[in-house]
């Protein structure tokens, strides 16, 4: 009896010890690209990500392909990451974020380039621009977006036309053509209503109008440019909200914010097609009494995502074909009616579930306004480091807006930061 | 049941010679210990070795890594948001623990002279170590918010004027503070009241028959006799204060609010790896608040430690 429970317990440990070595000698041929078994597809999104109605019906459209879908929660990248780094169970297909795309373009040999299997004949069918985040510099194509986040202005009807602005989303998009007249606009709201502030937050703001150059802060070259009149025009067009006092100071997002939309003091939100969803579960009184306008100075982009095959999926022929299924125009129609996942194909646009009025923007069409803009989203490069350099503008923002520093005094100090972040990864 | 088993045969063992028991003869007591010793070989010593390493390569999260000497180090010399985070750290560190300590002791002390439904105060004061760290945070943030906030709306029922806590660099500081005080004020109260029950009674009884007051009694009496147990929770504290991340993080995002001023070391480490694929300077930081905790360990154990142990 006791030399048997003896006996067990040390049987347990050495496979314990077993398994450990196993583990580690597993994790050692990282950067192998071992192929996975063939006749299952092995699916990774993030929650929210695929359309649930269009995951369900994929599963029973390729019944051979066995696919099986992980929702992959937390740091969706870091998982992937350290999954590949594991060298096993690396899925077929997997989604990658729009903001972690530029960061995996140098790593293109992990995952297969879609124009080798006949890509060509669908990339026409994507937004150009949301396609060319997702090749790398030499041509290689790595994903087929599956969605967008084109930005528009989102403002209180009820609270404009009380401020003497204009209600009507037509003509709100004529008076405020530019951010100049944005802030012109924002002066005259808080002439009559001193409590609301046409800026919710100038440092986002200043993130929205980098979003809309056709330049960022490093260029193909690997040469940082943040110190150039283009991301300078910003930065002032944001000051400018500061000294105006036009300046909410409200964090997207926080407490302050999600009482604010409901109550009036945050009574204008630029953001993408996605953000109407956080609106829409912050406001009780004020439904109906949103409207959507243009972005002033024209549209930007937040977000949108991509699903790419690895260099691990056993038949990425067949992996090709159900990302094509997936994402086809009508697919996507149905994404959006899911769960508000935007298109990236224009032919979407005119599907049934993206031409429905809403009650909450008192019965406006949505897509009339995020159609043409999503069209007209500019290209600009974005380096792998581009938001690592970013960092010091908006944080350096931040302290003139807490009034801590002069304007010139706080760019200067973003210019040096930024660029000391850049030479640590050989920007020049 | 074991134990019991073979208990007879024990006296038979014992009563041979010590040195014919080698290393070897104890291989059944390491093995009982051994689950804690491979599982720390593989999740604690061979992460920190890795990370030691990756201090001295470059590597962005997949492809090859490259050694690149001291060059992380130099970086980092020059690299004026790490200093900012490693003061910023400091500060929160001195403005967390010394409050919670002094608060944990007056609970302490209070709690164990005669005071009715003890255990239901001491469950209420440890609660909140206990509480999910981000459901905490999201809370104070509410609390600290400028339009809609507890605080400012207690300051203006008072007539005080309100503040941007979270929007300015001593209100961050204050918020993240005020949260780790809330978070940790009990569990100290907990581990020194361990620690007053642990005080022999004679020694209250002779000081009371010499007269001395109560707060001669604490500082004469319970402070000394504590001093060990008051070196425990400062290092406690010096070890997770200085590791200060998912308050600041959650209260004002990713690069710490206005000015950076809730950006702690632990933060700007986690910002290089897992935001800008930079983990061999995060490798570096990791090893900088490593010597940083090492640092004031030791010098809490001169200032505390040294004169008990005579």
């Amino acid at each position: 009896m006791e030399l048997s429970r003896r006996t067990l317990i040390a049987g347990g440990f050495a496979a314990m010890l077993g398994g450990t070595v196993v583990g580690c000698s597993s994790s050692m041929d990282a950067g192998t690209t071992k192929k996975n078994a063939t006749g299952n597809i092995a699916l990774w999104c993030w929650p929210g990500g695929l359309g649930k109605s269009v995951l369900d019906d994929t599963i029973a459209h390729f019944p051979d392909q066995h696919i099986k879908y992980s929702e992959v929660g937390g740091d969706f990248k870091q998982k992937l990451l350290t999954t590949f780094n594991g060298g096993t169970s690396i899925p077929d297909i997997t989604g990658v974020k729009g903001e972690d795309i530029a960061s995996m373009l140098p790593q293109a040999n992990r995952f297969v380039d879609l124009k080798t299997i006949g890509a060509d004949s669908i990339l026409g069918d994507y937004l150009d621009w949301k396609v060319k985040q997702a090749t790398t510099l030499d041509g290689k194509v790595l994903g087929i977006p599956i969605d967008i986040g084109p930005t528009a202005l989102f403002y209180r009807e009820d609270v404009f036309t009380a401020g003497g602005l204009p209600g009507d989303p037509a003509k709100v998009a004529e008076q405020l053509k530019t951010w100049d007249d944005f802030l012109a606009a924002g002066v005259e709201l808080k002439k009559s209503n001193p409590k609301a502030f046409i800026v919710a937050d100038a440092a986002d703001l200043y993130g929205t109008i980098v979003n809309q150059g056709t330049a960022r802060y490093i260029d193909k070259d690997n040469k940082f440019i943040g110190d150039q009149d283009h991301i300078r025009k910003a930065w002032d067009t944001a000051v400018k909200a500061i000294t105006l006092k036009v300046d909410g100071k409200t964090l997207g997002g926080s407490p302050d914010w999600n009482a604010g939309l409901d109550n009036g003091t945050v009574p204008t939100v630029t953001g993408a097609a996605w953000v109407a969803l956080d609106i829409k579960a912050a406001c009780k009184t004020s439904v109906g009494k949103w409207r959507v306008a243009p972005t002033p100075s024209g549209p930007a982009n937040f977000g949108g995502s991509f699903l790419t095959i690895t260099k691990s999926a056993a038949d990425p022929a067949a992996a090709f074909e159900v990302i094509k299924y997936m994402l086809s125009a009508d697919n996507e129609a149905k994404a959006f009616a899911d769960a508000q996942i935007f298109p990236a194909t224009p032919a979407a646009y005119d599907k049934p579930q993206l031409k429905a009025a809403d009650p909450f923007f008192g019965g406006q069409v949505p897509i009339e306004v995020f159609g043409p803009a999503a069209k007209n989203i500019p290209i600009a490069y974005e380096a792998p480091l581009d938001s690592a350099v970013a960092t010091p503008f908006t944080d350096e923002l931040k302290l003139v807006q807490a009034g801590k520093k002069s304007s010139d005094a706080a760019w200067s100090s973003a210019v040096q930061k930024a660029k000391q972040i850049g030479k640590r990864q050989g920007v020049q | 049941m074991t134990l019991t088993a073979t208990a007879p045969t024990r006296p038979a063992r014992t009563a041979k010679p010590q040195r014919r028991r080698g290393v070897l003869s104890y291989w059944r007591f390491y093995l009982a210990l051994s689950p804690f010793y491979l599982l720390f070989v593989v999740f604690g010593l061979y992460p920190v070795a890795s990370t030691i390493l990756l201090a001295f390569q470059k590597w962005d999260g997949l492809g090859p890594r490259k050694m690149v000497g001291l060059q992380n180090f130099g970086f980092l010399i020059q690299d004026s948001t790490f200093w900012l985070s490693l003061w910023n750290t400091v500060v929160l560190f001195v403005m967390s623990t010394a409050p919670t300590l002094v608060i944990a002791m007056t609970l302490a002390v209070m709690l164990h002279s005669a005071v009715r439904f003890k255990g239901i105060y001491r469950i209420a004061y440890f609660i909140p170590n206990i509480t999910s760290l981000v459901a905490a945070a999201i809370f104070f943030a509410a609390v600290f918010s400028t339009n809609f906030g507890l605080i400012n709306a207690g300051l203006r029922s008072l007539g005080l004027p309100t503040e941007d806590w979270l929007r300015q660099p001593w209100g961050i500081k204050i918020a993240i503070s005020t949260m780790i005080v809330w978070q940790w004020a009990g569990y100290n109260t907990i581990i020194y009241l361990a620690g007053l029950q642990a005080i022999p009674t004679e020694q209250y009884e002779a000081a009371k028959v010499d007269g001395a007051g109560p707060f001669r009694t604490f500082f004469s009496i319970t402070l000394p006799q504590l001093r060990p147990v008051v070196l425990f929770t400062v290092i406690m504290s010096t070890i997770g204060g200085l590791q200060t991340f998912t308050e600041p993080q959650v209260m004002v995002g990713n690069n710490g609010g206005t000015g950076q001023s809730g950006m702690t070391v632990v933060m700007y480490f986690y910002n290089q790896a897992f935001f800008n694929n930079d983990y061999g300077y995060a490798g570096a930081i990791a090893l900088s608040i490593f010597m940083l905790v090492l640092l004031f360990t030791a010098i809490n154990w001169k200032l505390l430690g040294g004169r008990g142990r005579q």
